[in-house]
């Protein structure tokens, strides 16, 4: 009778006509044959040929099959050597002694080839799919370490790519599963050119690598758009836009912006989809929430995206704490979640805010145990405008040219006003002039408060003394949002005019709006501590320009630079 | 079954009832549940009521759902949904989206 | 001779063995030789015991029903303190062995003879 699969076999038995006559019935069903007299032979016999089944007489001389079967398990290691004890033991004991020592099966004397071969055959499917199971497991442990070093490498990249930003900054307390980004998390933040700080904390649907695949897109928006000066409103439409047209349907982006503005001391936030942020006092105490008021970024056709975003003061001290939803969504043994309440808990309890992450990270063991990755907290807080120096833009140009006298006249009218914003542009522009770069960031803050003022109290006639606390702030912003929704009237003309001057050059800025203007000297006289909030900005720009002017009853801003 | 999918008698109205955990597992038989019909059904209601749990990814398969069935144009109802459901709906504001209830 | 030898068992081995037949007689018959002088030479309960236990196995593969199943008498028997009457049984084996040797001896003149 051959066999299907022709294996090697090893018989141990120290009958010397039982073993001549048992190799010859596994020989006859095609198998090749190895023999030993005594288990030290077999041990032997073993190391030395490698047969894939072993026929063991439990009674042997020297050493006995027990001993043998030991050894023989242990040398085969991970791989299944099907062991047949040959014995003719019939009381308990010595059958439950044969499986311990490692035996698969039993075969009792007088031997039937029958019997032989079907067990055999047995051993023989068991052993195969032993050895299917290791191959299997190993093909897995390869993948995973395949999956593993890419992960390794996208991280290494993306890292590179996150951390162009300023996380770094003095402000801002940040703390990360180390692969949260694997899970869709996502933290960015950097200087746009007039020092005003960007955050972003995004969540992307889903796991593992198609959850970071969008990263890379929304972080290029985000830093090219925050580096030339755009406000949040643009850099979200952007966003929005870019995401909608790369991602498939089901996968978007849960994300919070924040734009802080040190030199006003506001902060303007959008939430579309991620968990409630904090607005916390110097102490901790929960001033206010960042609420989630949107769609997540992905979701929506560009027309349909709403970009309105809600400006609230921020005192130097307070702060803002941000959280992705693997904090509040982690469950404990019983699927409860952690929850909001008990984060909660945990803010009203901290007095430290160097303590709050371990804390919240404490917390989030003591309740579930089960440690996610897809955990990120955020912690940045208002900052004197000295006390943050912005990174130093390089410029990819050698320097040569420098267009120094020129002049030109720029005006916005009606649909431009609603949504444009010419300040990153003239920005742009007037970064060619060598001379001028050192004050790029001053340059930018000037312009756009000249800007947002000739627009907010000229064209759209809005009272700044609304801005007296954060109620009359969102009040302000409120309206500000309905009355660029109806048709605008007017216009706000900006005029650069640009003259060499020995060795350097001025640049000479002119900013009119049609509005009704305002009474300068009045405005003038009041202390920084009067005008707060809700002065027009006229000391911030000030200080940053050397030479300010308002003419023609407030409609009227001229300021000079010089290099 | 733990989606099961329902067409009224006019082959119009389809109804998705999805039970336990709203994740990813659910979605080969979430996609199921819709792409089998043919024509497209006018209006879909998911029945969120033996919903325990959802998640962002079941977020996403129901903009595959809207997207199935016409987009902006679609006609989708969610209901029946637990608070804790409705809490997460509400943090996403898929309410501009779908009629939640 | 069927309370001695299972005819069946032998034709099945002179199918299996083939060429090998005559040698797995001879070396069945040396082998026993063996085994006896162990029966007789055991020190102890054990080794008889485990000599029993060995001849059992050998007799049975050869169709030897009846030794096997003295020799099973015997390793059963020496479990039982105290073993007197133990010499009565070996006698027994050795009786069993010679007709069963006899028989082996002839089957072998018959193969080698072929």
């Amino acid at each position: 009778m051959p066999a299907e699969q022709a294996l090697t076999v090893l018989v141990a038995e120290d009958g010397a006509a039982d073993r001549l006559l048992l190799a010859q019935i596994v020989r006859r069903q095609g198998h090749e044959v190895f023999t030993a007299e005594n288990g030290e032979q077999a041990v032997a016999m073993f190391i030395e040929r490698r047969p894939q089944l072993v026929l063991l007489d439990a009674l042997m001389p020297v050493m006995d099959g027990f001993e043998a079967a030991r050894r023989i398990k242990a040398l085969a290691g991970e791989a299944l050597v099907p062991i047949i004890f040959l014995t003719s033991l019939n009381e308990e004991e010595g059958l439950v002694r044969c499986l311990e020592a490692g035996g698969d099966d039993f075969m009792a004397k007088p031997y039937s080839a029958v019997i032989l071969a079907a067990k055999i055959r047995a051993m023989d499917r068991l052993r195969r799919l032993h050895a299917t199971v290791l191959e299997q497991r190993d093909q897995i442990t390869r993948h995973h370490h395949h999956l593993l070093n890419e992960q390794r490498v996208a991280k290494a990249v993306f890292d590179k790519v996150a951390h162009s930003g300023c996380l770094k900054a003095a402000n801002i307390r940040y703390l990360q599963s180390p692969y949260a980004l694997f899970n869709g998390d996502l933290l960015l933040a950097a200087f746009t050119p007039s020092g005003d700080m960007h955050v972003l904390l995004g969540d992307f649907t889903g796991h593992g690598l198609p959850a970071a695949v969008g990263a890379m897109p929304l972080a290029e928006v985000f830093y090219g758009m925050t580096a030339k000066g755009y406000g949040l409103a643009e850099t979200l439409r952007e966003m929005n836009a870019k995401l909608k047209r790369i991602l498939p349907v089901d996968m978007f982006c849960c994300a919070l912006l924040l734009s802080l503005s040190f030199q006003r001391g506001t902060v303007e936030v959008w939430n579309g989809g991620m968990p409630d942020g904090y607005r916390l006092s110097a102490e901790g105490e929960v001033l206010g929430m960042l609420c989630s008021h949107h769609l997540p970024l992905g979701v929506l056709a560009p027309e349909q995206f709403d970009d309105a975003t809600q400006v609230l003061p921020l005192a130097v001290g307070e702060r803002l704490f941000l959280l992705s939803d693997g904090v509040v969504d982690t469950g404990d043994a019983q699927e409860r979640l952690f929850g909001v309440d008990r984060l909660r808990d945990v803010l009203a309890d901290n007095r430290n805010p160097d303590l709050l992450f371990d804390e919240v990270m404490q917390a989030l063991a003591v309740f579930g145990g089960q440690s996610r990755d897809d955990i990120s907290l955020c912690d940045i807080r208002m900052s004197a405008p000295e006390e943050l120096a912005p990174q130093p833009v390089v410029y990819s140009d050698s320097g040569r040219s420098s267009p120094l006298d020129w002049s030109l006249r720029f005006e916005l009218r009606g649909q431009s006003l609603r949504r444009f914003n010419p300040v990153p542009y003239l920005v742009q522009l007037l970064q060619e002039i060598h001379g001028l770069r050192p004050s790029s960031g001053r340059l930018h803050s000037v312009l756009s408060e000249l800007y947002s003022n000739a627009l907010e109290h000229g064209v759209l006639a809005m009272d700044s003394r609304l801005k007296r606390d954060a109620q009359g702030f969102a009040q302000y912003y409120r309206q500000r949002a309905e009355r660029l929704m109806h048709e605008v009237g007017g216009f706000v003309s900006i005029g650069l005019q640009v003259e060499p001057r020995g060795a350097g050059g001025r640049l000479m800025i002119e900013v009119r709006d049609s509005g009704a203007g305002f009474d300068v000297a009045r405005e003038l006289a009041r202390t920084p501590e009067q005008q707060a909030f809700s002065g027009r900005g006229m000391g911030l720009v000030q200080r940053l320009a050397g030479q300010a002017r308002w003419l023609e009853g407030g409609r009227l801003a001229q300021v000079d630079f010089e290099w | 079954m733990a989606v099961e999918s329902d067409f009224s008698q006019d082959g119009k109205k389809l109804t998705i009832k999805v039970k336990g955990r709203f994740d990813f597992g659910k979605h080969q038989e979430f996609r199921e549940a819709y792409e089998r019909q043919c024509p497209r059904p006018d209006s879909v209601v998911v029945d969120l009521k033996e919903a325990t749990y959802l998640d962002s990814s079941a977020l996403g398969m129901l903009l595959l759902l809207r997207d199935h069935v016409g987009g902006e144009e679609s006609d989708i109802r969610v209901v029946h949904a637990s608070p804790d459901v409705r809490k997460i709906l509400a943090i996403s504001n898929f309410e501009k989206l779908f009629d939640i209830s | 001779m069927d309370v001695h030898i299972n005819q069946q068992v032998l034709s099945d081995l002179r199918e299996v063995m083939e060429d090998g037949y005559l040698q797995l007689l001879e070396t069945f018959l040396e082998d026993s030789e063996r085994r006896l002088n162990q029966l007789h030479k055991a020190r102890d309960a054990d080794e008889l015991g485990m000599a029993a236990h060995s001849f059992k196995g050998s007799s049975s593969n050869m169709g030897a029903v009846g030794l096997a199943a003295l020799c099973q008498q015997l390793e059963e028997r020496v479990r039982q303190q105290p073993l007197y009457g133990i010499e009565d049984l070996i006698n027994r084996i050795d009786q069993e062995y010679l007709v069963v040797q006899r028989y082996y001896r002839s089957e072998r003149q018959r193969v080698s003879a072929q």
